[in-house]
């Protein structure tokens, strides 16, 4: 079947089989393998990508749900003007060791802060739930949203 | 996965249609939080799936005559943001924040939930307390049954393959009833429930006495169950923490946990026994408050 989307910000098209996802659509189809095959059930959030401004898992959708909606990946994050102020962030606090977690828990920290612009720790950590990172503590990663947030708060006030 | 075909329904009258002509054949896709797992895994796959993620008539909330209607569609997300279900049934926010994390809240649906009939569902007490009836079409019409009824066994429900689950009613006598919801599971995030228990009362005014209190158990049972002889015990009482704590032991001799690697039997008791008295202390704290408001 046929499938068109709106992948960061470009319209695309692929031809798949019905049962293929929306994480191997991504991986297979376009070449975009920031999102990660991890558990492939939901539990595991390494291919979390945002569907219409939600994140979702990738494995637990298929390509036809994707249908005519606007899916952001962890490429379409950064600009030609650089990295995104959280990946900035990121780098700024090594959150991250092997890395296989980040394009996931760096898209829904993007879900959190579009909506919650000073989101608590609480917060913070109840939208980094669905992520699993094996390697480290979440300490960093929370410390890189916080300062992420107000990176993005200011920039907001300059505009 | 292995081959199926999919389908995508325009609204719930397309996919009954589809469900028709397909019957055990097809199989029905709402936030595939469920099914795409389980279907990843299974030997035999259905030849047909007939998603329903883009039926719209599926996905409202509204209070009518007959009370709060919830569409079988509607995602736990939204439960969490509706500003109806909020105020009438903060209970029901509590319980859709403990399902999954949020990306599988985003894509749950509250009516994947209750058809996948698992007894530790998080979405299936708060409901039963609340008598919340469901809505089920098929070729022959629509029926509607109380979701007490609709769990017939653990991943049984009364919904025949034909069926479609349109929606969740809690009746108009219940709106605004105050209820709590408890989960206690292993972690915090993305845990099933070891126990989770509902519990939603009236206060006669003036009295401080039970009304109509409804306690309802979920994973301590082949189904989500209602706990009769502790509701029986508290009605006309004395909303005292005595009576609350009795009810909470009561619940516990009615309910038939399971001993398994995530807890014993015994555990399970006690935890029932506690989140019973608690879920009962909330609701009256509830019931309080909003008297105090009145």
């Amino acid at each position: 079947m046929e499938v068109t989307l709106k992948l960061n910000g470009e319209a695309r098209t692929a031809s798949v089989a019905p049962e293929t996802t929306l994480l191997k659509l991504l991986r297979e189809s376009f070449n975009l393998t920031g999102a990660k095959l991890g558990c492939d059930v939901g539990d595991c959030g390494a291919c979390t990508v945002i569907v219409d401004g939600k994140t979702v898992n990738a494995c637990l959708m298929l390509a036809a749900q994707a249908e005519g909606r606007e899916v952001l990946t962890i490429e379409g994050l950064a600009t030609r003007e650089g990295l995104h102020p959280i990946q900035k962030a990121f780098e700024a606090h090594a959150s991250l060791q092997c890395g296989f977690c980040g394009p996931g828990i760096i898209l829904s920290a993007k879900a959190l802060l579009d909506e919650t612009p000073e989101p608590t720790v609480q917060e913070i950590r109840d939208a980094l739930a669905g992520n699993l990172c094996r390697c480290t503590g979440y300490t960093k990663m929370i410390a890189a949203i916080e300062e992420a947030a107000r990176e993005l708060r200011a920039e907001r006030a300059d505009r | 996965m292995k081959a199926f075909e999919v389908v995508t329904a325009k609204d719930s009258r397309h996919a009954l249609a589809l469900l028709a002509e397909h019957g055990s054949a097809a199989k029905v896709l709402a936030g595939g939080t469920d099914l795409l797992a389980d279907l990843k895994s299974a030997h035999d796959v259905p030849a047909l799936i007939v998603d329903i993620s883009r039926a719209e008539d599926l996905k409202g909330i509204a209070i009518t005559d007959e009370g709060l209607h919830i569409g079988a569609l509607v995602t736990h997300t939204e439960i969490m943001r509706s500003a109806v279900i909020r105020e009438l049934f903060p209970a029901l926010v509590d319980a859709a924040h403990t399902i999954g994390a949020v990306q599988t809240r985003n894509l749950g649906t509250l009516g994947g939930n209750l058809v996948t009939g698992v007894p530790s569902m998080d979405s299936g007490p708060t409901l039963v307390a609340l008598e919340a009836l469901v809505a089920i079409a098929g070729a022959g019409g629509r029926r509607r049954m109380p979701l007490a009824e609709f769990f017939t066994g653990p991943r049984r429900t009364a919904l025949k393959p034909e069926e479609l689950l349109l929606e969740i009613l809690i009746p108009k006598k219940n709106l605004g009833k105050p209820a709590s919801f408890l989960k206690f599971g292993l972690r915090k995030g993305q845990a099933l429930a070891l126990v989770n228990v509902a519990a939603g009362l009236w206060l006669k005014p003036g009295k401080d006495a039970f009304v109509e209190p409804r306690i309802a158990l979920g994973a301590v049972a082949p189904t989500v169950i209602r706990a009769p002889q502790a509701e029986a015990y508290l009605e006309g009482r004395a909303a005292t923490a005595e009576a609350m704590a009795e009810a909470g032991r009561i619940a516990a001799g009615e309910a038939r946990p399971i001993s398994d690697f995530r807890a014993s039997a015994g555990y399970r008791r006690d935890l029932i026994a506690v989140l019973t008295r608690r879920a009962l202390e909330n609701a009256c704290a509830l019931a309080r408050a909003a008297k105090e408001r009145r």
